[in-house]
């Protein structure tokens, strides 16, 4: 079999008789042309066929050197049809070259194909700890709400962390056994590792005037060792609103909104009367189980109940508020403090606190 | 505590028995329910039988033969238990009959005798620890009848998590009391029916310490028979996890729990000169209490006495010397008040935590102290027999007087919001016992049993509680407007430039030993290290001054654990013991950040990654920091410090103020955390670092082309080529648009010089260089160079 370019070659030759007009030699050739040009399927096929259709020896090419010798009445007519013939057949070849390059490139891309499902090259991707990210997250629910964020020391006066919290002298959590106090300062103005965040609502209070709304993220410690469910050394999210309007129905619908924005928008809170020394009344929040549909039995988060403890929270007590120089008759104001390792938890499903402060990258590195 | 329904149904009808409904009520009320046990009977066709007679086995000394009838006529059963005689009212378990859910009882033939069913010990049916014998039914039950009919079950036992503040919700009645409260209906108290007879007892008491002893009451019964409870009273203890010991401790316990106020009944006649003082011990002094524990008592230990000395500890537990036995005949019934603080103390310092201790330390009601000791005293001498002498002590250390507080509805309104009214209060409040009187300001006075309520807030809880936390709307309070500061905003950017990095953010503990810190050579004295006072462990028991122990022991556990890269980062505090700038009361307590980086670092290829962490990395981690950070007027110097290479660690100043140093960890540190090959480490000031800085002024790129050169200088090998390369920039001037170290080394063949090659690229603003711009410039920067010593390759 001979290549199509060959017979193109041939039909153009042997369809050439040796003296012809050279209108009708020219009008052949662009009626050829196409059908010769689409049916070349290579950049050298093609190179040959250019010069087949327009070099010196094909029609267009005798055309243009009998040129000299045709009349001159002539010369106008076929000078015209010349160029008209070969702008013709160098836009088909022009068009036919550009496809057959777009071809030719798609070969080559082919060619060097890569396995796409290999991750061959790697940008370093580090993370956040779980713990930051669930601060930032739960942060920015609340600097959504028009919160703002403080934070204070961790070595921290008993002042601060206990009496300016309503807290008693007497009260079991002063105990050794419940709180890390530090060397120094004088035994009259104890100075011990804060036991939650709560002590920076006072140090704020103190340094701003009304309306506060903040949340204090930070470190707690406990005289607690290390188990599944203990750390010395603990996360919390503190919330504190004060102003001349707060009621009870406000604490109610912001840790909903959280819960919402946390946990998803299905979700619903409850809250059951508790007690803590810096607010009254006080309660538990407990949220809805985003994992089954509410009481599954056996449900990996709720345990079946439906519900998930979730935090301590209340109205600020009097006492707080008089104790920084705020006037009880004016303001009222809500608190809250949620452990920042029970939220994780509780979302992901950790089943021990101890891969918070193992520092695992390969735990680290899901979230 | 531990509540079972059919106990508590003694003192309130309630509305429902549904185990979900009365949750819901208990939670609702802040009696939060922890979990709840269903207690079925565990057996099937028992009935109760009368025992006829009994006669002895032929072959066997151990048992008896025994007819019973069960209201079909006399059956023949042995059995081995000898706390019965005839006309006693047993457990019969029939052939048929199911026990422990599981044994089917069938027809036995017991050294040729045959036996047809078994007479059932509490143990054997689970309602109680006595298998000593069998279980004698009390009072005069039916022959025939079901034994169920005559057992509290099956019943549900609450298991109740209460509040401190609720000491008054630390009894059955307690509950009824609050649950008659939430569903707005009636409950009871126990009737006391007391007979007395003429005559005081002749033991004295004396209280010494009138703070630690509210009140102190005690009666005496005489003529007591000890021995077992009652069957009705041992079931109710074996459901809330009491073990019965006898008729008079039983009913110590139980009126405990039925009313809330803990009893103890002494030995009469073990009561030395019959006298009881309640003083603090004396250093020295010990006491042997009723767990056989010899306590050694401390002053504040707050103790009752005899004439022989301590015979008791106040409000935790009594004295093995004055116990009740069996040969006990004079019962001295004690219900004394203590000061929670008291007991508290006493109880954690001695380890003994008692179902007594944990109802004093939230605050027992003196004034319930002789209704309780009525009510027990009554019990006991129905129970055994004993006669009730007319004249008791009580002795009043401290009066209490109820509370007296005034609550207008409008401050009620204020906390929880409109449609609280005179009448809604009034009534939510009387439901829960107090005395309610005018309006505006209501008058309420508080029942003793409520020490926690004392102020107005005290009173709106109450409220809000029975009202109910459920019936409350969800609102968002409309003032705030607030957000990021700028320093929280470039913390963020902080932990994106770390983490873009491939940096893994780190959490520690900040406890660290002397001995973490030796291996970092810090050069700080023991005196400036903060020590907790009371470490969770001796060998941790300072406070981090440094970032580095902890990320050091982070990268030798991933490595340990198969790891072959590491790059962690920490933020977080280190403590010095040196007053704080914020706040000189406080030790100082400034916020780090650190990192520390072992083995591959970048982009990994399929051929592995080609740059190991080290000193440069660590810098070019610190650039791309402060690059991320906007940092600018940043100085480096070549320094050390403690745990750092020395030729390979820089110091950062910030605005000519030092914040850090980066570099890499002297391989002497690395090798004493057990990490082989070169760590990049670095710890940094945070709150420079976050600084808000100045906005920056924008430049316009420069539309106009560049002229390129390169200069190539030998310089001593010691010199920092930031000294050169500051030179130069200084003659060169805003013209140098770039300037870019493309090669240093040190050769021998330099004469052990360092060669640094420099490419610069100069553009105008405003025009199109041209070398005769340049020329002068290049030709100033180079004699620039050289007056720093450097000299001029190829020249
Ligand atoms: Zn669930």
């Amino acid at each position: 079999m001979s290549s199509p370019n060959e017979q193109v070659r041939i039909q153009g030759r042997s369809n050439l008789p040796s003296v012809v007009d050279p209108i009708s030699a020219l009008d052949q050739a662009i009626s050829r042309a196409p059908a010769a040009v689409a049916a070349v399927d290579s950049l050298d096929g093609l190179a040959t066929l250019e010069s087949s259709l327009l070099g010196k020896e094909s029609p267009v090419g005798e055309v243009r050197r009998r040129m000299a010798t045709l009349d001159p009445l002539d010369k106008p007519r076929v000078g015209s049809r010349l160029n008209e013939a070969a702008e013709i057949i160098n836009q088909l070849l022009t068009a036919r070259r550009a496809e057959l390059e777009d071809e030719d490139e798609g070969r080559r891309l082919l060619e060097e194909s890569i396995d796409v499902t290999l991750e061959s090259v790697t940008f370093p991707t580090g993370s956040l700890h779980l713990i930051q990210q669930t601060i930032d997250e739960a942060v920015d629910i609340f600097v959504g709400l028009g919160y703002r964020v403080a934070s204070g020391p961790e070595a921290e006066l008993a002042w601060y962390n206990f009496d300016a919290l309503n807290t008693p002298r007497t009260h079991p959590s002063r105990l050794e056994s419940d709180t890390m106090y530090l060397d120094w300062g004088d035994p009259e103005d104890e100075v011990l590792l804060r036991t939650h965040t709560s002590p920076v609502q006072a140090r704020w209070m103190e340094r701003h005037e009304p309306p506060v709304y903040i949340v204090v993220p930070g470190r707690t410690y406990r005289t607690d060792t290390v188990d599944a469910t203990h750390l010395p050394v603990f996360h919390q999210i503190e919330g504190l609103a004060v102003d001349t309007d707060i009621k009870f129905s406000d604490l109610k619908g912001t840790l909903l909104h959280f819960a919402r924005e946390f946990f998803g928008p299905q979700s619903k809170v409850r809250m059951r009367p508790h007690f803590f020394p810096f607010t009254e009344p006080s309660a538990e929040l407990d949220v809805s189980c985003f994992a089954c549909d509410g009481g599954e039995p056996g449900c990996r988060v709720c345990g079946g109940s439906g519900w998930v403890e979730l935090l301590g929270c209340g109205m600020v007590d009097p006492n707080v508020l008089e104790a920084v120089g705020y006037d009880p008759a004016q303001l009222t104001g809500f608190a809250f403090g949620v452990g920042v390792e029970r939220l994780a938890m509780v979302r992901h499903g950790i089943d021990t606190v101890k891969h918070f402060i193992d520092n695992d990258v390969r735990f680290l590195e899901q979230f | 505590m531990l509540v079972p329904l059919l106990w508590l149904q003694e003192f309130i009808d309630l509305p429902t028995t549904d185990v979900g409904e009365l949750s819901y009520a208990l939670d609702m009320l802040g009696l939060t329910v922890e979990s709840v046990e269903t207690i079925r009977p565990e057996w099937s066709d028992v009935l109760v039988g009368k025992v006829l007679e009994i006669a002895p086995h032929p072959d066997a000394d151990k048992i008896r033969i025994c007819q019973v009838d069960t209201g079909s006529g006399p059956t023949q059963i042995i059995c081995g238990a000898w706390n019965f005689e005839a006309g006693a009212m047993v457990p019969v378990a029939a052939p048929g009959a199911i026990l422990s859910g599981e044994l089917e009882i069938g027809r036995r033939d017991i050294r040729g005798v045959e036996s047809n069913g078994m007479i059932c010990s509490e143990r054997e049916l689970g309602l109680g620890d006595d298998h000593a014998g069998i279980l004698v039914l009390d009072g005069d039950p039916e022959i025939g009848t079901p034994l169920g009919d005559h057992v509290e079950l099956p019943d549900l036992v609450f298991d109740l998590d209460i509040t401190p503040n609720r000491p008054d919700a630390m009894s059955i009645v307690g509950v009824a009391r609050d649950l008659a409260a939430h569903f707005g209906i009636e409950h009871h108290v126990p009737e006391i029916q007391m007979s007395t007879v003429g005559g005081s007892t002749e033991i004295v008491v004396r209280v010494d310490d009138p703070v630690g002893c509210r009140r102190f009451t005690a009666r005496e019964i005489r003529g007591v028979t000890v021995g077992p409870s009652p069957f009705n009273i041992r079931h109710r203890l074996h459901k809330i996890g009491i073990r019965s010991i006898s008729n008079v401790v039983d009913v110590t316990n139980y009126v405990m729990f039925e009313l809330g106020h803990p009893l103890h009944a002494f030995d009469a006649d073990s009561i030395a000169g019959a006298r009881l003082v309640v003083k603090r011990a004396s250093e020295g002094e010990t006491l042997l209490t009723l767990d056989d524990e010899e306590r050694a008592l401390t002053p504040e230990d707050l103790i009752i006495y005899d004439d022989e000395g301590p015979t008791s500890m106040s409000g935790t537990m009594g004295g093995a010397r004055s116990e009740v036995s069996e040969t006990t005949r004079r019962v001295l019934m004690e219900a004394a008040s203590w000061d929670p603080p008291t007991i508290m103390y006493m109880s954690r310092r001695h380890d003994l935590r008692s179902e007594a201790s944990t109802r004093f330390e939230r605050g027992v009601d003196p004034n319930l102290a002789d209704i309780a000791n009525q009510r027990a005293s009554a019990m006991v001498a129905a129970l055994t027999g004993g006669e009730i002498l007319d004249g008791a002590v009580d002795v009043i250390g401290t009066p209490t007087v109820p509370a007296v507080v005034d609550l207008r509805s409008s401050d009620v309104e204020r906390l929880l919001g409109p449609g609280f009214t005179v009448d809604s209060v009034s009534a939510i409040l009387t439901r829960l016992g107090m005395q309610v009187e005018g309006s505006e300001p209501m008058v309420v006075t508080v029942p003793t049993y409520r020490p926690d309520v004392t102020r107005p807030a005290d009173l709106i809880e109450e409220v809000a509680r029975i009202h109910g936390f459920d019936n409350f709307e969800a609102t968002l309070p409309s003032g705030p407007s607030g957000g990021l500061t700028p320093e929280q905003q470039r913390q963020r950017i902080l932990q994106s430039a770390l983490t873009g990095a491939g940096l893994h953010q780190a959490v520690n503990l900040p406890f660290v030993g002397v001995e973490d810190l030796a291996h970092l050579r810090s050069e700080l004295a023991e005196s400036q290290l903060l020590t907790v006072k009371n470490p969770l462990r001796d060998e941790e028991s300072k406070l981090r001054p440094t970032m580095l122990p902890g990320l050091l022991d982070a990268i030798r556990y991933n490595l340990s654990h198969g790891a072959g890269s590491v790059g962690l980062f920490e933020i977080g505090k280190v403590f010095f013991s040196v007053p704080d700038e914020d706040d000189p009361r406080l030790p100082a307590q400034p916020d780090r950040v650190a990192w520390a980086v072992v083995g591959d670092v970048g982009t990994e290829t399929l051929g592995g990654a080609f740059i190991k962490a080290d000193g440069a990395v660590s810098l070019a981690l610190w650039f791309r920091l402060a690059r991320s950070l906007g940092l600018r007027d940043i100085e480096i110097r070549s320094s050390s410090a403690p745990g750092f290479h020395p030729g390979r660690t820089a110091e950062v100043l910030l605005a000519g103020v030092p914040v850090g140093h980066v570099g890499e960890l002297s391989p002497r540190t690395g090798r004493a955390f057990e990490i082989a090959g070169r760590v990049a480490v670095a710890e940094l000031d945070l709150a420079p670092l976050l600084r808000q800085v100045s906005p920056v002024e924008a430049k316009t790129p420069s539309v106009f082309p560049f002229i390129e050169f390169d200069l190539s200088f030998l310089v001593d090998p010691s010199q920092n080529v930031s000294e050169l390369l500051a030179a130069m920039r200084g003659a060169g001037g805003e013209l140098i648009e770039t300037e870019r170290v493309f090669d240093e080394f040190v050769s021998p063949d330099l004469g052990e010089k360092k060669a640094v090659a420099i490419r610069y690229r100069l553009r105008a603003n405003d025009r199109t260089l041209t070398n005769e711009d340049a020329g002068p410039i290049r030709t100033a920067m180079i004699e620039a160079a050289q007056k720093t010593g450097a000299v001029l390759r190829g020249a």
